[in-house]
């Protein structure tokens, strides 16, 4: 039952997180945590972990709403880059331990899905990362999707990619310099 | 082929680096130490995370769980702030740090003052605030172990231990204690001097809603999870607002 909720509807009510309304909290909740959980899930791939780690985002997301500037940062995009940094530091405390999942099984996961109406699609951020990655090679655009989607680093890219660390790291680095030529316009 | 990469160039790239989380553990924390003090390359890297974080858009949202609200609800509640939830095993480690406070204040004075060449001025209107959040850790027999000083306005962790820490066998690891009970590892510290730790955004959040800290000691060449710690806890202090 999430709740649609326009941008700024969002961004009010992270507003009033901040202020320690616990109504706007719960309508917080509602909007984004099927985004998070889905942000939590593809990068730690284990229900029960990824919950674990939306848990704990949430609990972040009380403590430092008041830190939200809207001037600065869409509501959803300063939710998603928590959720995915939350999750990263989950993943790599746990590296060990983790069992890998096939790159291919999380695409599938993503992919078949439909995509939901939702507070990020059609946004202008959206459109302008696509136009920016689509001058990018289809390998190079395809290696920067998995560091996001994944969250993984440079190694384990080239590890994935059967190519040395140093073609990797070049690869992706001149890849960025295009998108923040691109991305800066 | 080379990069020819600029300043500018390399500057922007490390900051889509950092923000996608690429770099090995070594160069990340180098990266956010730059982040910590470079509000310029901080910016660049909230920068690439507003972008980036459209790539969420191709993920589809699950739902969570309808257990989780009312546990998160529950941790949130504002009788579960009163910090009377931290977990009895942490409480019995918290040494009462009242009498160590004076101790503490000096050591922060003193750290302070110390002029610190990695740390370019930075614009008074971007950097604010100063050492608001400290504590004293001791031992269970009373001896202090390390002083800490926090400074909620940049995330820097200042951290300053005795030799006592230096004759632990193991890596000293530090914990922040969450006032809603539980804990989140920092990270591991150096026993012989004094450092400086830059927080990420996430773990600045933490520290500054942290009842107290502690450390444990952890068998060379191992990593604890995030939230418990794999050796024992030999000491822990309770944080003090300045």
């Amino acid at each position: 039952m999430a709740a649609t909720l326009t941008r700024d509807e969002l961004a009010v009510a992270l507003g009033r997180t901040g202020l320690g309304d616990r109504a706007a909290f719960r309508v917080v909740y509602e909007a984004t945590s099927a985004k998070l959980l889905g942000v939590c899930l593809r990068i730690l791939a284990d229900r029960q972990l990824a919950e674990d780690v939306l848990q704990d985002i949430y609990l972040t997301v009380w403590r430092k709403a008041e830190t939200f500037d809207p001037t600065r940062a869409s509501p959803i995009t300063w939710l998603v880059t928590i959720a995915r940094n939350r999750s990263i530091d989950r993943l790599r405390s746990a590296a060990p331990m983790r069992k890998t999942t096939p790159v291919e099984d999380a695409h599938d996961l993503a992919d078949a899905a439909p995509l939901a109406s939702d507070i990020l699609e059609h946004s202008d951020e959206v459109k302008r990362l696509n136009v920016c990655l689509s001058e990018l090679d289809d390998k190079v655009r395809g290696v920067i999707r998995t560091a996001f989607m994944d969250g993984v680093t440079y190694d384990t890219l080239a590890q994935r990619e059967n190519v040395p660390l140093g073609t990797m790291k070049s690869w992706i680095r001149r890849g960025l310099l295009r998108l923040r030529t691109c991305l800066d316009q | 082929m080379t990069d020819a990469f600029n300043d500018q160039d390399e500057r922007d790239v490390l900051a889509g680096e950092l923000a996608l989380r690429l770099l090995s553990p070594e160069d990340e924390v180098k990266a956010r130490a730059l982040a910590n003090t470079d509000p310029g390359f901080a910016a660049r890297v909230e920068g690439w995370n507003d972008h980036l974080a459209a790539f969420a858009d191709e993920i589809a949202p699950v739902e969570p769980s309808a257990g989780l609200w009312p546990q998160i609800d529950a941790a949130t509640a504002p009788t579960a702030n009163d910090n009377g939830r931290v977990a009895g095993f942490w409480r019995t480690w918290a040494i009462g740090a009242t009498g160590l406070l004076a101790a503490s204040v000096g050591a922060v004075a003193f750290l302070v003052a110390q002029p610190d060449p990695v740390v370019p001025p930075a614009p008074p209107a971007v950097v604010q605030g100063g050492v608001t959040r400290v504590a004293t850790l001791a031992l269970e027999d009373g001896a202090p172990i390390l002083t800490i000083a926090y400074d909620t306005a940049t995330g820097n962790l200042f951290l300053a231990p005795t030799t006592q820490l230096a004759g632990q066998d193991g890596v000293p690891h530090l914990w922040l204690v969450r006032p809603e009970g539980g804990v989140q590892l920092v990270g591991a510290i150096e026993p012989g001097a004094s450092s400086r730790l830059a927080l990420t955004n996430i773990l600045s959040g933490v520290a500054g809603q942290a009842t107290a800290v502690a450390i444990s000691i952890e068998p060379r060449g191992t990593t604890p999870a995030q939230d418990a710690p794999g050796g024992p806890v030999v000491a822990s202090g309770e944080i003090q607002q300045l």
